[in-house]
């Protein structure tokens, strides 16, 4: 224990407080459905705990490996496919079915990764753009399989029955704590990958794939594998997704604002750090689900129920959503470049400063940064 | 025993273009041997085709005996030859150590070992006081001598430098000339390519020289300063009177 301990710790890596920090955060998340129940304001949680699950495994390929896919759609459909199919047609259990769903979600990665990473830049985002829109056109097309445009509704769930407790799927409890679980586990991974031989060769594809290649990387084998990891978290998203919302057509599950999304939560949080996926999630998915389901502002108690912003939002900017993301985007890229994180970072950094520099004596060298 | 690094009749071309044709030449354990050429004579094509970023269209590139052509640049480094851009590529979102781990660890999957090495090689290039700072940072003179430390890291038995010293101010060049001679007394092979004329002839043993991607000569540095062929070369025909 004592030795995997320190094999953490490394200069800019493991630290006891924060470490500590992170555990104190995620018991305290925990604890919310034993305050607070009302289905609105879980309902945000669990889409907030989604969305970093998205993030975080698209981060992995896009913020440290550089490579912005635009096409995670595929991966998070596929998943969401397979754990919704093998329920309805094979009964079979979805805890199964999500494992699964990931494996089939890392065979499709190899398929797309070994295309589209011979390409570079714009014209690999391109390419990842079509790769999904092929699944997405394909799972209309072969009904058979997919029933198409008609979608799969879900009838219910199997109760998860282990030796000490039995989960009933119901209402909104056991998915806050499924998808809870599931943002911890891709948290985690990602700051294996960050503080990892991974982590280094991924960020030095990122900065020059030439130059990286030089060094004695492989860059297609490394490209693969985090779009390998990408992929499989993604499709745990989607599995989970389709089982909470308990419907899933080729338009929900492989849509293009699906991937943009994942890009979206990154470059607004931070893109290529552990926590940027987290702020990103927590602001798009506050702003779209407040512009698509302003009732959830009454149920937390910020607005009354019979206040008229509601029924503005509701009258007038209920599809606005994708409007404040444009909006959002664009502000973000102006002025925030590194996203929320990046402009937290530098405020604390110039607060420091400040402090710094009135009670040090000059004698003190400025550390570096 | 044969030669270290044996090129023999390497040709490139590029569509019409014949960019290296029919080059070949040796270089033996420990030697500096210096590639030059005016502008466009095919050195740095020659670089690429010797550590795999381009496949001859002919010809054959053996590295201690073992014919490389045809390998990645990853499994060329892995064997021990790994080259510097001529335009210098810093990780540039990435610190300075953070650059040369990344050389390290193609020799080691410890973070902390690799760290050691790259500490060491910052050192021995000097930049060890600049390790956290953000490599694209750096001024050019420190980004080549990051170039360098990076490479180093890898623990090459053979370096190809390509145009370390240019853009560099004299007390710079200096110290990268120092370091080179520093190098091969640890016994480092090395080919550099360098438009220095004076840096050049100071620090090779051996001179190759190409023009129009032919070689157009090779030698001692005093035979090549002297040969017809090469001054034509550079300077043109000499007008007769």
């Amino acid at each position: 224990m004592s030795s995997l301990l320190r094999s953490l710790r490394t200069p800019r890596g493991f630290s006891a407080p924060a470490f500590l920090a992170y555990l104190a955060v995620i018991g305290l998340v925990a604890l919310v459905p034993q305050f607070s129940r009302k289905p609105l304001i879980l309902h945000m949680w669990i889409m907030v705990f989604l969305a970093i699950a998205q993030g975080s495994a698209w981060n992995i390929v896009g913020g440290y490996a550089g490579q912005y896919s635009v096409g995670h759609a595929a991966y998070f459909g596929i998943g969401a496919y397979t754990t919704m199919l093998l329920l309805e047609l094979h009964q079979i259990a979805p805890w199964y079915g999500i494992g699964l769903s990931m494996l089939n979600a890392v065979l499709l990665s190899v398929v797309i990764g070994s295309i589209t990473f011979r390409l570079r830049g714009p014209y690999f985002v391109l390419a990842s753009i079509s790769m999904a829109e092929i699944i997405r056109l394909a799972a209309l097309h072969f009904k058979d399989l997919t029933r198409g445009a008609e979608g799969i509704l879900l009838n219910g769930i199997p109760p998860l029955e282990t030796p000490w407790f039995t989960v009933k799927f119901l209402g909104k409890v056991p998915f806050f704590y499924t998808s809870l679980g599931l943002a911890v586990i891709v948290i985690s991974v990602t700051w294996f990958v960050q503080h990892s031989k991974l982590g280094y060769t991924f960020q030095a594809i990122r900065e020059d794939q030439d130059a990286a290649h030089s060094l004695g990387i492989n860059p297609t084998l490394h490209k693969n594998l985090a779009l390998m990891l990408s992929a499989a978290f993604t499709a745990a998203a989607g599995s989970l997704f389709a089982l909470y919302v308990r419907f899933i057509d080729p338009n929900i599950a492989f849509g293009i604002d699906v991937s943009v999304q994942m890009v979206l939560i990154c470059i607004i949080g931070g893109i290529g750090t552990i926590l940027g996926p987290v702020v990103g999630s927590v602001v798009l998915v506050l702003l779209s689900e407040s512009l698509r389901n302003p009732k959830w502002l009454v149920q937390a108690g910020l607005l009354a129920d019979s206040s008229p912003t509601v029924a503005f939002i509701e009258a007038r900017l209920s599809n606005a959503h994708v409007l404040f993301y444009g909006v959002l985007v664009v502000v973000v890229v102006l002025f925030a470049p590194e996203g929320f994180l990046g402009l937290l970072r530098t405020a604390v950094a110039r607060v420091k400063k400040r402090l710094a520099a009135k009670p040090t004596p000059p004698s003190q060298p400025a550390a570096a940064a | 025993m044969s030669a270290f690094l044996e090129i023999k009749n390497v040709s490139k071309r590029f569509g019409g273009l014949a960019a290296n044709s029919d080059v070949s030449f040796d270089v033996g354990l420990g030697e500096i041997v210096g590639l030059i050429g005016p502008n466009g004579a095919g050195k740095t094509t020659l670089f690429n085709c010797i550590t795999g970023f381009y496949a001859p269209t002919s010809g054959d590139v053996l590295f201690k005996g073992v014919r490389i052509n045809g390998l990645q640049p990853d499994a060329v480094c892995r064997l021990g030859m790994v080259r510097t851009w001529q335009k210098v590529r810093p990780l540039a979102k990435m610190t300075v150590l953070d650059n040369v781990m990344v050389g390290a660890l193609v020799r080691t999957h410890s973070l902390r070992v690799a760290r050691q090495v790259a500490q060491e090689q910052l050192r021995v290039v000097r930049l060890d006081h600049k390790s956290h700072f953000l490599a694209g940072s750096l001024p050019i003179g420190e980004r080549k001598k990051l170039e360098v430390g990076r490479v180093l890291a890898t623990k090459p038995e053979l370096l190809l430098l390509d145009e370390v010293m240019g853009g560099l101010n004299q007390a710079e060049s200096e110290e990268i000339i120092l370091l080179i001679l520093e190098l091969k007394k640890l016994g480092l092979t090395q080919v550099v390519i360098e438009h220095d004329m004076k840096a050049i002839m100071r620090l090779s043993d051996r001179l190759v020289v190409l023009n129009s991607g032919e070689k157009l000569a090779e030698g001692s540095p005093t035979q090549v300063a002297t040969n017809k062929d090469v001054i034509t070369a550079y300077l043109g025909e000499a007008v007769d009177a």
